[in-house]
């Protein structure tokens, strides 16, 4: 067999070849996206933030790219939430309850930069809020503050530190209020035990906790996000339910970031980016603002000072050392909740 | 007269004082222990209500392990990720009547003992990894991985079944006889390649593809000797699928190899149903030009295929033509061999026949009183070796130029993975014998016990 035969030969078998693999990559090219999607992975009461925040983004992201832009959401207690994105559910972006939730997605997962905090304004918080007590009408209970809440016959409705981001808030706020009323850790200690022991029913999530004490009318006073506490008393009707503010609250920052690895994968990091920046436009805050979070932008907090009432707030940097010292202290497994409270007690 | 006491009434008030006082306290008692024990039963509910949201939302997340008549398998929830492990065990008795010259040794024998890996990764990507442990050796059957980007598009990689012989494609758990007929001795067996295949309109045409080292007839192949290659392909369509009547099953097909093998002496050996050796190609211990007969050139295999299926009654039959250059020493020929077979079977217990097996209505069960499926088939087959590859390239003293064959048989299927078969098969042939006559019929009783899941 000539060589020149031979050579032809190789050509043709290696054109095949080639045709063969092209065929094959042209079957699993993915088509150009017309259309974005986002998954934001939420704390619980979120909801309706979201809701109305994703239709003011779309609009403005159409508006400024002509590219049109869903965004899926997930809610659930904000602990739980960052296990499950460190597990694999594809968030472009989170926007749990506190900084801690968030940073384990670094730690744990290397799912996001270490300095992801300084991202974006504010240590990522675009909002902030507190906890305050919601309670039946005419407090028959008469709760005014928090050592109301450990009287004999009182029935305290908060979800469970260990899923709920709010539950964390809710606890740290009532040990700063209890050092500073009695003094010392040890009594603090026993202050929570006692309270504890009047919760009847741990939710896994913040909007758990208010089904549970406004829809099945269980517990007699709820430790609940500022916002939530509104929106429950406007869901329900003026006059059925009552704020109460405690003497001492914790400053809440709910923590917001793009989900990195996720978003450059899936070609969404810019929009995530743009999308988290939003919510410290002046609509974003507006926005906020509307569903009784906290803005950060003085004009949109002084148009709206009125509605929310005047707090001692703690910061968790302040009066815990920050976050890590407060997990590892109070919420990690056998740690200081879990030596507290025992389920059936 | 007595005087009325004066502290009477006031004895009296005192005791209607507290009469009252005692009586009082009864409905407000009553009515606290009401609203406590209602208050009890909702914080119960909902204690129950969150624990079955948490049981929900563990059960969305939780693998998921099953264990069934398709084997063992360990999966996750949403299914994208799955282990599965399936097996095949065949034990063999074979058993040759009238054997004057010793040919056929009676024999139990393990045919085929395989455990079968096979997994989905991330919904779309799959592997096999098949070892076989039978009739005394160790070989990788199959080893591949395969990416389903759609229905109609589907990429393999890896050691597999070439898209050829119909009766080779069918699982050796779902073969009606114990062996597959004379066809599939002229068809590739396993191969190392990369194929594309799917389905089309309706899953009413298969298609396959592929470019593979290039098998033997019969032959498995795990590495190559030249830069040649093989490609094949098979078109095989079922146009009435999606119709309900007596063509619904009915499938035919056409299938092709065309490669270019120069230097190779594993042309392949044929066999009969018994697995005797009937006819192969000049060959040596030691060998050389002038003893071993090689390929030389280029090798096409042409098949026709059809099936059919209705209620219990099955047929298939398969023609294959292998045409081979070959060469000994300066002797140069084509040489083109033939086979084909038609083969029935009539599930006599009712049940619905199919290309991939028979499930019994009713597992065989003492206890119950029922006994499974039963089956009757039925075959006659020929391979024809083209005379011009007597006497240079094979030996007419020792291989037959032709071989016809008919077999009988019985299958009972215990349940869904366990079978039970019979099949006498009786081979004729022309030559093989050094005085030029025929050698002796083969006549052989084959048995197996196949479980198979």
């Amino acid at each position: 067999m000539s060589s020149s035969r031979r050579r032809i030969r190789v050509s043709w078998r290696s054109a095949a070849f080639v045709a063969l693999v092209l065929a094959a990559s042209l079957a699993a090219a993915r088509p150009a996206a017309c259309e974005t999607t986002l998954l934001n992975v939420s704390y619980d009461p979120t909801r309706e933030l979201y809701q109305d925040y994703n239709l003011a983004f779309a609009k403005y992201w159409k508006q400024k790219t002509g590219e049109d832009v869903t965004i899926q959401q997930s809610h659930g207690g904000s602990g739980k939430q960052a296990r499950s994105v460190i597990d694999g559910l594809e968030a472009d972006v989170v926007t749990l309850a506190l900084a801690y939730d968030v940073d384990v997605l670094y730690q744990k997962g290397n799912l996001i930069p270490k300095n992801w905090q300084s991202q974006f304004a504010n240590n990522s918080a675009p909002y902030t809020s507190t906890i305050v007590f919601l309670v039946r009408a005419g407090n028959p209970k008469a709760i005014r503050d928090w050592d109301d809440l450990v009287k004999p016959g009182v029935s305290v409705i908060t979800p469970n530190p260990k899923t709920s981001g709010g539950a964390r808030w809710n606890y740290l706020a009532a040990w700063a209020w209890a050092r500073r009323r009695y003094g010392n850790d040890d009594a603090a200690r026993e202050f929570l035990t006692k309270l504890y022991g009047n919760t009847p029913v741990l939710d896994s999530g913040a909007r758990g906790s208010t089904t549970t004490f406004v829809e099945r009318g269980i517990g007699d006073v709820l430790l609940a996000w500022e916002n939530e506490a509104f929106l429950a008393s406007k869901e329900l009707g003026d006059g059925k339910l009552e704020i109460v503010v405690p003497s001492v609250s914790i400053l809440a920052e709910p923590s917001v970031a793009v989900v990195e690895k996720v978003a450059q994968r899936h070609g969404t990091a810019t929009v995530a980016r743009e999308y988290l920046q939003y919510l410290y436009s002046p609509e974003g805050q507006e926005i906020a603002a509307r569903h009784y979070y906290r803005p950060r932008s003085p004009e949109v907090a002084a148009k709206y000072a009125s509605q929310f009432p005047k707090l001692d707030l703690v910061t968790i940097d302040g009066e815990f050392g920050g976050w890590e010292k407060a997990q590892t202290t109070h919420f990690a497994d056998g740690a200081l909740f879990d030596q507290m409270y025992a389920p059936g007690k | 007269m007595k005087r009325f006491p004066w502290w009477l009434p006031g004895l009296a008030l005192v005791f209607s004082l507290s009469a009252d006082a005692q009586a009082a306290p009864e409905p407000a008692s009553d009515a606290s222990r009401v609203q406590e024990l209602e208050e009890r039963v909702r914080i119960l509910e909902r204690k129950l209500e969150i624990q079955e949201e948490d049981t929900t939302a563990k059960k969305k997340e939780a693998a998921v392990v099953t264990a069934s008549d398709k084997g063992f398998a360990l999966s996750s929830a949403d299914k994208n990720f799955e282990l599965r492990l399936r097996g095949v065990l065949q034990a063999d008795g074979r058993f040759g009547f009238d054997d004057d010259d010793g040919t056929f040794n009676d024999k139990f024998l393990l045919r085929r003992v395989r455990p079968i890996i096979e997994g989905t990764l991330y919904k779309n990507y799959g592997f096999r990894i098949t070892p076989d442990f039978g009739n005394g050796s160790a070989v990788v059957q199959d080893a591949y991985v395969e990416a389903n980007f759609l229905p109609e598009v589907k990429l393999r990689a890896g050691k597999f079944k070439g898209p050829v012989g119909l009766e080779r494609l069918q699982s050796a758990t779902d073969i009606r006889f114990v062996e597959r007929g004379f066809p599939t001795n002229l068809v590739p067996n396993r191969d190392v390649g990369l194929q594309v295949s799917g389905d089309l309109f309706g899953n009413t045409l298969a298609y396959a593809v592929g470019v593979f080292n290039g098998a033997s007839d019969g032959g498995s192949n795990d590495e190559d000797i030249s830069d040649s290659k093989d490609f094949e392909g098979r078109v095989f369509a079922t146009p009435l699928r999606n119709h309900f009547g007596p063509f619904q099953n009915l499938g035919f097909g056409f299938a092709s190899t065309y490669g270019d093998t120069n230097g190779s002496g594993d042309l392949g050996k044929y066999k009969t149903p018994g697995q005797q050796t009937f006819f192969s190609y000049r060959s040596s211990s030691t060998p050389t030009a002038a003893n071993t007969t090689v390929a030389d050139g280029p090798r096409y295999r042409l098949a026709p295929q059809a099936n059919w299926y209705y209620r219990q009654f099955g047929l298939l039959g398969e023609y294959v033509l292998s045409s081979q250059k070959v060469r000994l020493d300066a002797a140069s020929k084509t040489l083109g061999n033939q086979a084909w077979q038609i083969a029935g079977s009539w599930i006599l217990t009712g049940e619905e026949n199919s290309y991939k097996g028979v499930t019994p209505s009713s597992p065989f069960s003492i206890a119950n009183g029922t006994w499974g499926a039963w089956e009757l088939t039925a075959r006659y087959g020929q391979l024809t070796v083209d005379e011009d590859a007597f006497p240079i390239f094979a030996d007419p003293d020792k291989s037959a130029s032709e071989a016809d064959s008919w077999g009988l048989g019985l299958n009972w299927y215990l349940n869904r993975n366990v079978r039970l078969e019979a099949n006498y098969e009786q081979t004729y042939f022309d030559g093989g014998r050094k005085d030029g006559t025929d050698r002796d019929d083969e006549q052989a009783f084959l048995t197996r016990l196949q479980l198979g899941w």
